[in-house]
């Protein structure tokens, strides 16, 4: 046996009232990749922060490559060779790649600055030691997500000295298909004997990019799968929510009513030609790539964006859809994909965000009543079981889960009648997932017409009664996830396999 | 369990400084300024304070509706003189009555506001640039209109238009009523109604805004019609106060009025620009303007002496909001 990269061994952690780590041990073994998965407020954090020094451990030891760390300070750490890759990018937009890359270790000469050195060896370290091939010049705010991931990689090795590197949700801004660049050159790390932690919600992540997996539940360590196969995403499952999870999607046992939206040749920007129908009760899917025109689509629909051609019908009725508060008047609601950004107001509390689309109804001659919005807030923070179960709570401290929960609070404290949800449970965790698509189920059940794009196959198979999906702008097929899998959707979206029933899709 | 209901002293004491912090700083330099001088606590100097902090406080409710929108509006001396200037010529030249004066004032400084309004909203240019622009196209207009910035002055103004400045009720100064009336509607809208609550949510994070259906830019466009009317206000009252329009006089308040918007933000629990604390920094600005005065100190040290005072109550208030 080898002598283990890094092993934290019997980590108790205690806060005022809780214990955020309960004898909590992880060992990696040399180039390996290793994963770490649990539910929120399982304990994956707060041992990476003690990993980091950023925490004291009431108990236990830290060894790196059987050395003793003590006492485990960042600058400690730091010199052992452990480099963290934060899930927030801390790059300075304004900055060139080369600048971002050397901040804080600028290389000097007599004259000044090495700029021309500097830009050759971020280029050089990007493109050799990573994979890929970016302008020493541009600037981190023209880079895409994915660029930007990896300048911050290689602002965290471009010393050289880094033994083991801690990705924190490498993936959770990423779209899905930038998240194969990330793989990759998380793959040339691992060949350049750097040992990999890999922490993720992204369970297919996971198994495919991991040689061995650490599960934690209620701060410590319950599992640890050393064989990475097709029956890890089940296992892991259990083992992280401490039951056995058969289904998280809910029966359907829906019934639909009439059409409340009808598409007719529809044309947006990135988009042309689709028709689609929504009926009452029904969950219907939209899934496609990046670039498939399924985002521009739920714009549209919500009125961020124009459309250029073809018609829209809501409840029977010829509609138009200029802006959101259109959309809203005819009872079209979204839940959008980028929660953090246009979901919430982050600095208001989860009362204020819960209410603000309903500002009007609890208000006498424009006056806020208060009590009365706090009432309905409140409310709805008990029906679906947000926590902290507190309407002063501000939503930038909620876990994605909760913070998504409020967002359809809001919508559902409205009676809207078609609900769009855009990659509805990006960054939430297993459990809360779960209750995501119960809440979705009891919309529809409640005669609401729900469609949800979304990137993840599973997903898409197991909420929705029918699936479209789109490829270049086009709706090129649809699929019955009662009698198709997820492979089929998967090889439709990418065009691998094409549509059974050709191009065209009769609706 | 028994560590939470009984918190140590420590943090009793921090739990002290924090909820009344800021008070305890305005506390400390009124102290200070009465020690030093007693005439500082007469009620006639109190008087003072308040009715020289009337221009400003109306000034700043102004800014304080622009920057909770999360923009800044750097024209509103601009709107002042507008008022100023529209009301003066209407009396002088046109022989209008105080009331019509007063609506063509109020008139007059809208249309800075909905020159702001045009650029922010019609061409999407950022708040700073646009308000900075008309800033610069303001000020040259009315050097143009009094060939080279001369005053205007009208001696025989109606005696309804004098007193806004001079006139008062059981003793209380007109002006300060004005002021302390719109701070009261500015509390209202901003603090209290569906409106503000929206100009809040949009100043905050304007893309969340939009998608939870909010009308941003029909909120944009009367925030910077209203908020320039306001400082016209500001400048009838100037304008009845010496008799005459001085071009370029509101400018003097600009950096006065950002710093209490700014005093008033970091007061707030969450960092938020607010009605009351706005007034608390337009005192608190006055009270130190004037304690410095009766210390007699020469004009010089006493910029830079503010200055170190006000420094130094952000850096306490912020640091407070931070034990929160």
């Amino acid at each position: 046996m080898t002598e283990a990269a890094l092993s934290l061994q019997e980590i108790v952690k205690t806060f005022p009232g809780v214990r955020a780590l309960d004898s909590a041990s992880l060992t990696l073994q040399p180039s390996e990749i290793h994963g770490l998965v649990g539910e929120n407020g399982a304990g994956k954090s707060t041992i990476i922060k003690v990993l980091a020094g950023i925490y004291t451990p009431d108990s236990g030891q830290l060894r790196i490559a059987g050395q003793h760390i003590h006492p485990i300070t960042p600058a400690s750490v730091h010199d052992a060779g452990i480099r963290f890759i934060h899930q927030e990018l801390h790059l300075v937009p304004h900055f060139t790649v080369a600048e971002a890359i050397f901040m804080g270790q600028e290389l000097a000469g007599p004259f000044g600055l090495r700029k021309g050195q500097m830009r050759h060896r971020a280029e050089e370290f990007l493109h050799d030691r990573l994979g890929v091939t970016i302008h020493g010049n541009r600037l981190v705010r023209d880079l895409g997500t994915a660029e930007r991931k990896l300048v911050q990689i290689a602002r965290a090795l471009i010393d050289g000295q880094a033994k083991v590197v801690v990705f924190d949700e490498p993936t959770a801004p990423l779209a899905s298909a930038e998240v194969k660049t990330l793989m990759d050159a998380i793959f040339r790390l691992k060949q350049q004997e750097i040992t990999i932690l890999y922490v993720s919600h992204y369970l297919n992540e996971i198994m495919g990019i991991c040689d061995r997996v650490t599960v934690f539940r209620n701060g410590r360590n319950v599992a640890v799968f050393d064989d990475v196969d097709d029956a890890l995403g089940p296992k892991m499952i259990s083992a992280m929510v401490g039951r056995d999870l058969d289904d998280i999607y809910p029966a359907r046992t829906r019934s639909f009513a009439e059409t409340v939206m009808t598409l007719d040749k529809l044309t947006g920007p990135g988009f042309e030609d689709v028709s689609l129908s929504l009926r009452k009760g029904e969950i219907l899917g939209v899934a496609g790539l990046i670039g498939s025109g399924r985002e521009e689509l739920v714009d549209t629909l919500y009125g961020l964006a124009r459309a250029k051609g073809g018609t829209l019908h809501l409840h029977g009725k010829r509609a138009r859809i200029r802006t959101p508060s259109d959309a809203i008047a005819q009872g079209v609601v979204l839940v959008p994909r980028d929660r953090r950004n246009d979901g919430l107001v982050l600095p208001m509390t989860v009362g204020e965000n819960i209410t603000l689309a309903t500002l009007d109804e609890d208000a006498t001659f424009g006056v806020e009543n208060r009590a009365h919005a706090r009432t309905r807030a409140a409310r709805k923070v008990s029906e679906l079981d947000i926590r902290p179960a507190n309407t002063g709570a501000i939503v930038r401290f909620l876990s994605g889960g909760n913070q998504q929960k409020v967002v359809l609070a809001r919508w559902l404290a409205r009676d809207a009648d078609i609900f769009v949800l855009d990659e509805p449970t990006v960054g939430v965790d297993i459990g809360a997932r779960a209750e995501i698509y119960s809440v979705v189920n009891r919309l529809a059940q409640d005669g609401a017409g729900v469609l949800v794009s979304s990137s993840d196959p599973g997903e898409l198979i197991g909420l929705c009664d029918r699936i479209l999906v789109m490829l270049r702008g086009r709706v090129v097929a649809e699929l019955d996830p009662a009698r198709q899998s997820m492979d089929d959707l998967i090889a439709l979206s990418t065009g691998a396999t094409n549509a059974p029933q050709g191009q065209e899709v009769p609706v | 369990m028994s560590m939470a209901n009984s918190p140590p002293m420590k943090d009793r004491i921090r739990g002290i400084f924090v909820r009344f912090g800021f008070l305890l700083i305005f506390a400390g330099f009124v102290t200070f300024f009465a020690a030093w001088n007693p005439v500082f606590l007469q009620g006639q100097n109190m008087l003072n304070i308040v009715e020289g902090s009337a221009v400003l406080l109306i000034l700043a409710l102004g800014m304080t509706l622009i920057v909770a929108t999360g923009g800044i509006d750097l024209s509103v001396g601009i709107a002042l003189d507008f008022g100023a200037a529209f009301a003066i010529v209407a009396m002088k030249e046109y022989d209008a009555g105080w009331v019509t004066a007063a609506c063509a004032g109020v008139a007059g400084g809208s249309l800075v506001g909905i020159m702001n309004a045009i650029l922010v909203v019609g061409l999407r240019v950022s708040p700073f640039m646009a308000t900075i622009g008309t800033f610069f196209i303001g000020s040259s207009v009315q050097r143009i209109f009094t060939n080279g910035g001369g005053p205007i002055s009208h001696r025989r103004m109606p005696d309804g238009f004098r007193e806004i400045a001079m006139g008062d009720v059981m003793g209380i100064p007109l002006e300060v009523i004005i002021a302390a009336t719109l701070a009261l509607v500015y509390f209202v809208v901003l603090e209290m109604s569906v409106w503000g609550r929206r100009v809040h949510a949009m100043g905050m994070q304007r893309p969340a805004a939009i998608v939870a259906g909010i009308p941003v830019s029909r909120i944009l466009i009367v925030a910077y019609i209203v908020a320039a009317a306001t400082c016209a206000v500001a400048g009838l009252i100037g304008a009845a106060s010496i008799r005459m329009f001085t071009p370029l006089a509101g400018f003097s308040y600009l950096l006065d009025a950002i710093a209490a918007v700014f005093i008033g933000a970091a007061l707030h629990p969450r960092g938020r620009p607010n009605v009351l604390g706005t007034v608390a920094g337009v005192l608190f600005l006055g009270i130190v303007t004037n304690g410095l005065n009766l210390m007699g100190l020469n004009f010089n040290t006493k910029d830079a002496l503010s200055g170190i005072i006000l420094v130094a109550a952000l850096a306490l208030a912020v640091a407070q909001r931070k034990l929160r």
